[in-house]
């Protein structure tokens, strides 16, 4: 006799995804992730569009990374036509991804997880049960939103970012409000750390995870991409190292490199050494110790310590942004030529590539597209299998309750997945 | 105060405009306190679908099976049904290849394991269903979402801007990107409620909230080409959020 249990729609997560886990004898049988999520068929939409073109379309993969989005393909399209933006520029794009980043892992941390804590359906029990925590969250989330309507003009989707510059720079006004308001969160986030410590997850040994992340530097389309056994590779040469395949069952194609299924975001930055400021690496020393052995269960205090960390990093960036001379001219010229262009960069859930190909007058040719949740994809279905054959025989309710935790430690991005 | 209930719902799209009410993050306790989300899996888990609803507020285009059981179950079961941003109201980016076979798409994306996929043209909700009420934008703007659902708790609709973002640009006093830069702004043509956010920094309106009734499409096109645009381009460039324009239309 075989059954299924089936958790459809996956909830509290960004997305449509569903878990079938199949029985066959009342005995854990295999378990499908499956990304149902309506293909908007983004790398074909974007063959026949002008270079121009492509950063005002492509944001619109994701709402809640839209901003890293948009910032990556910038990136890919100036090495493309060999374009370099002025320091201010970059410090403005840097800001940006912050903000998104701080958004995103509040958003995640407080309205999609945090009702775990308390056993509740969401964020809008949290508000009679935990308000305090709840406005905390909120208060977090709308710095990041600040930040990111500010210098995006927007704040999803942002207009203001464009090759080879800016529509208009941040005010020296428009930076004060901004470091007042970090400020302020900036207590709240360190805060938060504690709330995020104690594991959610029934025990279950899962496997030490594939780490992967783009290096530190020296930059999006010229740098690297580390693995968690030492090995790296140049972002331009991701394609020989990455090899995506089309999964039956699921809408995103999956990812693997050396045939192992990597595993991408918080955790994975901060155990390859990401680059954090002083207040962030006190509260990594405080809880480093949980970062390492348990799989992803520690994901979502990795992103805790991100967040604090983004915060952090984001009122340096104002501070040089006031420090710096204001320039008039923001705009590089940029001259479209045949090419190709290659950028990586760390979205709020992981690593995020972005390749083109130009003809001569900059119609794009080609377009390839790797995001993070599409690359832990084959992790997360390893580790939902782990969990539901440890958990053989535990009552179904609670076997889908955990799954569904499974899959919010690793904070999917599903609209981004299937693009 | 009787509170609600909502279904609120994404199809084919990128969850900005679900996003866009998680991010009233001053108003979001007291919108939890005066409605019930009993269908809302983004954001509440033990999602009912099969609840009676006051209002469904339903983001994204229809481009496959799955979207269009899901509508029509919401329409089945909601008072009002609420198409909330550009995907649902006029296909949005999905839809603006609609023109080319679909078949061609998915095999760019998929290689030949996209014949077994279920996919069609993206298309706005109206072309299945009934729709009562419909909040533009690509994401739609905070203001214009809690205005709906604060006029939801009175029952009754808001009054959205009808005009063209022109007269927020103009009012903004920025200076006209279209006249004065020859750019290929499609201000003239699109619906306001951003108050020309765009153009406000100097980027010229790329029309992420749907045709404003009543476009001169024509004199729009016949301005830029005479600028030096070309046609493909402003073509190309209005389908981005619509793929279905009246080029000949004049006010
Ligand atoms: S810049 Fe664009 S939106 Fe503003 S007035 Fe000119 S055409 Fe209209």
């Amino acid at each position: 006799m075989s059954s299924v249990l089936k958790i459809s729609p996956l909830t509290r997560v960004e997305g449509h995804g569903t878990v079938h886990v199949h029985f066959a004898d009342g005995r854990f049988d295999r378990v499908e992730l499956a990304f149902v999520e309506a293909p908007r068929l983004f790398e074909a939409l974007l063959v026949g569009k002008r270079f121009d073109e492509l950063p005002e379309i492509i944001c619109r993969i994701c709402s809640i990374c839209s901003s890293v989005h948009r910032v990556t393909s910038l990136y890919a399209i100036e090495q493309a036509f060999g374009v370099e933006v002025n320091q201010q520029t970059e410090l403005h794009r840097e800001l940006i991804v912050n903000g998104g980043q701080i958004e995103s892992h509040a958003l995640h941390l407080f309205c999609l997880v945090l009702p775990d804590y308390y056993g509740l359906r969401g964020f809008a029990d949290l508000a009679t049960v935990a308000p305090g925590l709840l406005q905390a969250g909120l208060r977090l989330k709308a710095a990041g939103n600040l930040i990111q309507e500010m210098v995006g003009g927007r704040l999803i989707h942002p207009a203001n970012l464009l090759i080879g510059g800016l529509g208009k720079p941040l005010t020296t006004a428009g930076l004060h409000r901004l470091r007042s308001a970090l400020q302020e969160v900036l207590p709240v986030a360190a805060d938060a750390i504690e709330q995020f410590a104690s594991p959610l997850l029934a025990e279950v040994s899962l496997p030490f995870p594939s780490f992967m992340a783009v290096a530190n530097r020296p930059s999006h389309s010229g740098g690297e991409i580390v693995c968690g056994n030492g090995s790296s590779f140049p972002i331009v040469d991701y394609r020989n190292r990455l090899t995506e395949t089309i999964v039956p069952h699921s809408h995103a194609k999956q990812c693997t490199v050396s045939g192992e299924s990597p595993t991408v975001g918080a955790l994975a930055r901060l155990n390859l050494g990401a680059r954090l400021g002083p207040v962030a690496i006190a509260s990594l020393n405080r809880h480093g110790q949980k970062l390492v052995g348990d799989g992803i269960t520690a994901n979502s205090l990795a992103q805790a310590v991100e967040l604090l960390a983004a915060v952090e990093r984001a009122l340096e960036i104002v501070e040089l942004l006031l420090a710096a001379p204001p320039t008039d001219c923001m705009q590089v010229a940029v001259t479209p030529c045949q090419g190709t262009g290659t950028a990586a960069m760390e979205a709020p859930r992981g690593t995020l590539i972005h390749h083109f190909a130009f003809d001569s007058r900059g119609i794009c040719t080609a377009t390839d597209i790797i995001t993070p949740t599409a690359i832990n994809q084959g992790a997360m279905e390893r580790d939902l299998g782990l969990m539901a054959r440890s958990l053989e025989g535990v009552d179904r309710q609670e076997l889908a309750r955990q799954l569904e935790m499974l899959v919010r430690a690793y904070d999917p991005c599903i609209s981004c997945a299937v693009h | 105060m009787i509170r609600p209930q909502l279904a609120i719902a994404g199809l084919t799209a990128c969850f900005g405009c679900q996003l866009t009410l998680l991010n009233c993050e001053a108003e979001l306790p007291d919108i939890a306190d005066r409605f019930n989300f009993t269908y809302f899996p983004m954001g509440m888990s033990s999602p009912d679908i099969t609840a009676d609803f006051d209002a469904a507020l339903v983001e994204g285009a229809v481009s496959t099976p799955c979207d269009l059981e899901t509508l029509v179950t919401l329409r089945n079961r909601s008072r009002l049904l609420i198409a909330i941003g550009t995907c649902a109201i006029f296909g949005g980016v999905a839809a603006m290849c609609n023109e080319e076979p679909r078949s061609r798409l998915l095999r760019t994306v998929y290689g030949p394991a996209a014949d077994g996929l279920a996919s069609f043209n993206p298309a706005p909700l109206e072309r299945f269903v009934t729709v009562d009420f419909a909040v533009t934008g690509c994401p739609p703007e905070r203001g214009e979402l809690l205005a709906t659902l604060a006029a939801l708790l009175r029952g009754t609709f808001p009054a959205l801007p009808a005009y063209p973002v022109c007269l927020e640009c103009r009012s903004r006093e920025n200076a006209c990107l279209l006249i004065e830069r020859n750019e290929p702004c499609l201000g003239p043509v699109t619906r306001a409620g951003c108050n020309a956010r765009c153009p406000a920094m100097a980027v010229h309106c790329e029309g992420c909230r749907g045709p404003v009734a009543e476009a001169n499409v024509a004199a729009e096109l016949e301005l830029l080409i005479a600028k030096g645009v070309s046609r493909e381009e402003l073509v190309r460039r209005l389908r981005r959020f619509c793929p279905e324009w009246d080029y000949e239309q004049r006010a």
